[in-house]
């Protein structure tokens, strides 16, 4: 299986319909990529009017995923798609709704982020909150290439980036609980806070199901819910026979 | 083929057969004898070119048979054709080579790109700055990888006569800036460069000169005020009086200047979509006009016409301080005696403000540089009648907010006339 099997086909028009689609995912992508980077900068800066704007741009992604589904449903119904253009049909539809949930998680960073520049940043800056951002950033954006390049190593690579997520985020999590023992001063930062570092969880979560379904797009083989080790065998193993 | 090898041939033919007839005649059977010369010649041309044919199949150019006569000919211009091709073929391979060589080495990020904005080709530092892979990118479309909504929209909208800087398109949150170049049939150069640099040195200057004029204004205040008290006490030496006043008409100078710089700073910062609304422009050059004729003796005289009834859109402040900077511009050039035309009027492809006076007019070489920030034609004279230099400046910035263009027209010595243009996007008709 190769990225280049989506231009052999006999239909031309098909051919652009599939191109199309993948182009207009990954501009969504771009888009959600951006709004992650542009509320995480609101928070850190304490600018408020850009976090308002980062919320109020979520619109434009809700209604690409609505204009990709459409095309989606058209292509399955005029061009019954088969085997591995069936498989990019199916996870296109996937892959939208999870972008739209990071797109969502977005909108509330942003939210919280224009409150949040009312009251008094801490002393740190929010130091541990812009590294856990940086590293679910990178994770957008490598799952991003991996989606356009079909690159199934750098997915599953990716995908296993989520644990270190997680790890941070119970860490933050603690060191939080430690701050607002410490002064009850904090609690409304440090619970505001929470839900931002909850929101930047559950969009490592989604990229890594992303990554999950470019899998399952190269390879055809479903690897949700099984571990990430036995996985890593079947694409290795297959890369290397190709 | 020559003439002369055409008797070469003809000549050994004709020996030939004449041999083969004398012995015939020697032996009585001439008939046998010429066929069988000429059977003999046909299989000598037949495997003759059945060995040109064998080598020209064999892919094996440096082994050229050997054949004398016509044959030999042939099979040398043949050769000489294929080694022709050769010598160009390399020639062509080593200039493709250096090219390459030569791009690869450019400091700026190239990457071509094919009409469907599929990747062809792309050099080292692009590769490092948009993170491309040498091995596997080609074929893709650019805007796959570079996913940024800036970019992405530069890139379809087609416009590329002016490049475009986008925040974290690459690896990092760099600033690169884009510029697209359209060669060939429908092919594009896409040309990176990381602005980083330049852009963190950009915002540096514009908080410095906001800073700096901020910080500027409160000392400048109280000087002015004391200086204006200083002005009025009556005890003091008439000679120190002149200083006093002197002094006082540089500080106001200097506070013109500190707040027309802080008027250009603001407007560098602001986002272009600040607030707008229906501008009457008659109105506002009449309130433009009795501003002016408060604060001088009016040694000109001011015209107000107004053509259109249409509203404009857009920020007033702005509005009100660009037309007052081109109105104060003509008051300050115009000899007294002379007149000062505004004119408000739209046609079926604008909407125009004109500021026309009968002054002293520009030369045409200062005209193009007037907009840039303390460009004077004269020294001399633009500093003793107090101006900051920053007037134009803050015109040409208010105009580009309104997507207007500003037009000069001026002959010496008759007068000069600033035109804005503004998109009939920005009319409203008064209902």
């Amino acid at each position: 299986m190769q990225a280049a099997d989506l231009t052999h086909h006999t239909s031309r028009r098909f051919n652009e319909d599939l191109e199309s689609v993948r182009t207009k995912v990954l501009a969504m992508g771009g888009l959600v990529e951006e709004q992650l980077s542009l509320a995480l900068k609101a928070l850190v800066e304490g600018d408020s009017a850009l976090g308002k704007s980062v919320a109020s741009q979520d619109y434009k992604v809700n209604s690409m995923e609505v204009s990709i589904d459409e095309e989606c449903s058209r292509i399955l119904a005029t061009r019954a798609p088969a085997a591995g253009d069936l498989r990019m049909v199916v996870a296109t539809i996937k892959t939208i709704t999870d972008l739209e949930r990071i797109g969502d998680e977005c909108e509330r960073i942003g939210n919280i982020a224009a409150r949040l520049a009312k009251v008094e940043r801490p002393m740190d800056r929010y130091r541990e909150v812009k590294h856990l951002g940086r590293t679910v950033q990178l994770m957008v954006h490598n799952m991003l290439d991996a989606c356009a390049r079909l690159d199934s190593t750098l997915a599953l690579a990716t995908a296993r980036n989520d644990r270190i997520v997680d790890e941070e985020y119970e860490s933050i999590q603690r060191q939080c609980i430690t701050f607002m023992m410490e002064d009850p001063r904090t609690i409304r930062r440090a619970l505001e806070v929470m839900w931002v570092v909850r929101s930047l969880e559950r969009i490592g979560d989604h990229a890594k199901n992303i990554c999950e379904y470019i899998i399952y797009m190269v390879h055809g083989k479903d690897i949700r819910h099984t571990s990430l080790e036995s996985v890593e065998q079947e694409v290795i193993g297959r890369t290397a026979r190709e | 083929m020559t003439a002369s090898a055409w008797w070469r041939l003809l000549l050994s033919l004709l020996t030939s057969v004449s041999v083969a007839v004398l012995v015939g005649l020697w032996t009585g059977h001439v008939g046998f004898a010429v066929a069988a010369l000429l059977a003999i010649l046909l299989l000598r041309n037949l495997y003759m070119l059945q060995r040109v044919l064998r080598w020209l199949r064999s892919d094996r150019a440096d082994q050229v048979p050997d054949a004398g006569g016509a044959w030999g000919d042939v099979i040398g211009l043949i050769a000489r054709l294929f080694r022709r091709k050769q010598y160009h073929k390399r020639r062509m391979r080593q200039l493709l080579r250096e090219l390459r060589h030569s791009t690869a080495a450019v400091p700026d990020g190239v990457v071509m790109l094919n009409p469907a904005a599929e990747i062809l080709w792309f050099n080292r530092s692009a590769a490092e700055l948009l993170n491309l892979r040498a091995r596997g990118d080609v074929g893709l479309r650019i805007d796959n990888l570079v996913r940024r909504p800036e970019f992405v929209q530069y890139l379809r909208g087609g416009d590329y006569r002016s490049p475009v800087v986008v925040q974290g398109a690459g690896v990092d949150e760099q600033h690169l800036l884009f510029q697209m170049v359209p060669y060939g049939a429908g092919q594009l150069l896409l040309m990176v460069r990381d602005v980083t640099r330049q852009v963190r040195l950009e915002a540096m200057r514009k908080d410095f000169v906001a800073n700096a004029s901020h910080e500027l204004r409160s000392p400048l205040t109280v000087i002015s005020g004391y200086l204006e008290t200083l002005s009025q006490e009556e005890s003091l030496d008439p000679i120190l009086h002149n200083q006093i006043e002197e002094m006082r008409r540089q500080a106001l100078r200097m506070t013109a200047i500190v707040q027309d710089l802080l008027e250009l700073s603001r407007l560098e910062a602001e986002g272009a979509s600040s607030g707008e609304e229906l501008v009457d422009v008659g109105a506002l050059l009449n309130r433009l006009r009795s501003d002016l004729l408060a604060r001088h003796q009016a040694p000109v005289q001011i015209l107000i016409q107004v053509d259109s009834t249409d509203r404009l859109r857009g920020e007033p402040a702005q509005l009100h301080s660009a037309f007052a900077n081109l109105l104060d511009n003509a008051a300050k050039y115009t000899p007294s005696g002379g007149t000062v035309t505004m004119r408000w009027w739209r046609d079926d492809q604008a909407g125009y403000l004109s500021v026309a006076d009968t002054g002293i007019g520009i030369a045409p070489e200062h005209i193009p540089r007037l907009t840039e920030r303390f460009y004077r034609v004269d020294p001399g004279r633009s500093r003793a009648s107090g101006g900051s230099g920053l007037g134009l400046a803050i015109v040409k910035h208010v105009l580009q907010r309104h997507e207007a263009s500003l037009q000069i027209d001026s002959q010496e010595g008759r007068g000069s006339t600033f035109t804005c243009q503004f998109p009939l996007s920005r009319l409203v008709s008064a209902a």
